[in-house]
């Protein structure tokens, strides 16, 4: 079912980028994206045990979300968005673009379950970290980005989709609602960044 | 995926403004809330069910004083606005235009969504113009369904005073006048079209979600009292923020939403309160320009006799874009 939902999704954002395919040759006519405000910073865990802080990311575009792996909705249709565009993103991936996804379930998402799940979604590590903290800190990190995370009366996670990009000076600079967004506008919106 | 594992909120989302603060070229979001209170107009009317679930969204926001204020339709509700009996609604635009034309203290900041009204019609009448000399039921004189109806009937040629006869009724609803075959006509607004057509009454002759120019604009619209977006431009963002985000939950996930309004006691029956979220546009709100339709319909209000302002002091003096504007920019998706 899994592998269904995410060529599902692989298959939408190729038709999706494969639409606009030239857009990526006008980046520099989009008005520049706003300054919303500082990005909430944190200090979690990564899928190796490491410590990852935001501000380890200055001088990179950091694009931010929220999953949990055992989600069986939307998930699996953002993530393998991400991996689809982490895969065009080429050489800019990884030295001047990260991805940081966060579990919204962390006693269930330890390190090495997230790990498995990278590797599940063919999320390169070298630029996209999969964190996991204490519930408090996580508890407190969503509501300071604005996503809804509950646990549910069966032990399950009720939680919202809300992308976030930061920028290289650790400014929030835009936010995606929901999962089906634009892979290429997405994209587009990361390289933006990198160029400012 | 079975829609019982997830609840109301999946999808609930908000920009964390209240947690964002500083360092930002947007101008509502430089500084603190002004106020956590915010007070939101409830009516029979559903199709402005986003602001009906847009609670948690507010408290996500930093409102901890949320409180629901109950309301006529149509320009009462624009009077309680402009009376500070609620801070922000939507409501129908002529609705809003008329009592702003009048001096009322109201400002428009935003549309909501597209057309939600439609016109049930005994066999024989076809279009607007078959209305000369029948009669119409409408809420009362004043209501939305009034105002709407005497514009597109001064649109098609007719006088809406001369050539219509209006009925009004508050036991029998007019509805129920047109299900006993008293009335010749009845537009109706959510929850009232889809029960008719549910229960196979008259046939739809317009519908203002896909009939043009009508569908081009905004039906409702977000308006708060002058004073409260005056003073609190961090609130008002907030709370356009919040309730576009439950409009894109309305549009994303009906059932959720549906259940809620009928759990909070906004309407009575699920399945109307479903058909209509599945039929209005909710999430659309990008694609349609708020100055537009206030231009629109102060022209149709003019030709109607119902205002005397040209749409250009309207727009000048009683409305501000800047909120909607700055969050097209920063939410997408």
């Amino acid at each position: 079912m899994r592998a269904v939902v995410i060529l599902m999704a692989l298959m939408l954002a190729s038709l999706m980028l494969a639409q606009s395919r030239d857009a990526a040759d006008h980046i520099s006519e989009d008005p520049p994206l706003p300054k919303i405000a500082p990005a909430p910073e944190f200090t979690l865990t990564s899928q190796d045990g490491a410590p990852v802080s935001l501000a380890d990311f200055r001088g990179k575009v950091v694009a931010t979300t929220f999953i949990y792996t055992l989600c069986t909705d939307t998930c699996p249709v953002l993530t393998p968005m991400m991996s689809f565009v982490q895969d065009r993103l080429g050489r800019d991936f990884g030295t001047k673009i990260a991805f940081v996804s966060i579990t919204v379930d962390p006693e269930r998402d330890t390190p090495q379950v997230l790990k498995e799940y990278a590797r599940a979604f063919g999320a390169d590590l070298g630029g996209w970290a999969f964190l996991t903290g204490a519930p408090q800190a996580i508890r407190e990190l969503t509501r300071r980005y604005g996503v809804f995370a509950a646990k549910t009366a069966d032990g399950d996670i009720d939680h919202s989709f809300l992308t976030s990009i930061v920028d290289r000076r650790g400014i929030l600079r835009v936010q995606y609602l929901g999962a089906r967004f634009d892979p290429e506008e997405f994209r587009r919106d990361l390289l933006s960044l990198v160029k400012e | 995926m079975a829609q019982n594992r997830r609840r109301f909120l999946v999808g609930l989302s908000s920009a964390g403004a209240s947690s964002l603060i500083g360092g930002s070229n947007s101008s509502a979001q430089e500084g603190r809330l002004e106020t956590t209170t915010v007070r939101i107009a409830k009516v029979a009317g559903i199709c402005i069910a986003p602001q009906y679930v847009a609670d948690e969204l507010l408290r996500a926001e930093g409102f901890t004083d949320i409180r629901y204020v109950a309301t006529d339709t149509g320009v009462p509700l624009a009077l309680s606005l402009a009376r500070g009996e609620v801070d922000f609604t939507a409501n129908y635009a002529p609705a809003l235009i008329i009592p702003i034309d009048a001096g009322e203290p109201i400002t428009i900041v935003g549309g909501e969504h597209i057309g939600c009204f439609e016109l049930f019609a005994r066999e024989g009448i076809r279009s607007i113009s078959d209305l000369r000399g029948k009669t119409v039921g409408v809420q009362a004189l004043g209501s939305s369904q009034y105002m709407f109806l005497s514009v597109m009937a001064s649109y098609v040629g007719l006088d809406p005073e001369k050539d219509i006869r209006w009925v009004t009724s508050s036991s029998p609803k007019p509805m129920e006048l047109f299900a006993e075959r008293k009335i010749d006509a009845f537009l109706g607004f959510p929850p009232e079209p889809q029960e008719l057509r549910a229960r196979n009454i008259g046939r739809v002759i317009f519908n203002s979600a896909t009939d043009r120019p009508w569908s081009q604009y905004f039906c409702c619209m977000l308006a708060g009292h002058r004073d409260y977006v005056r003073k609190n431009p961090v609130a008002t963002k907030r709370f356009l923020r919040a309730v576009i985000k439950a409009a894109d939950l309305c549009g994303t996930q009906p059932e959720r939403v549906a259940q809620r309004i009928v759990d909070g006691g906004f309407t009575a029956r699920y399945d109307y309160a479903l058909q209509t979220l599945k039929e209005i546009p909710y999430t659309r709100w990008r694609d349609y320009d708020p100055e537009d339709t206030i231009r629109f319909y102060s022209l149709r209000l003019r030709e109607a006799r119902m205002i005397k302002s040209n749409p250009n002091k309207i727009i000048a003096e009683a409305t501000d874009w800047r909120f909607v504007n700055e969050l097209k920019r920063e939410l997408k998706g």
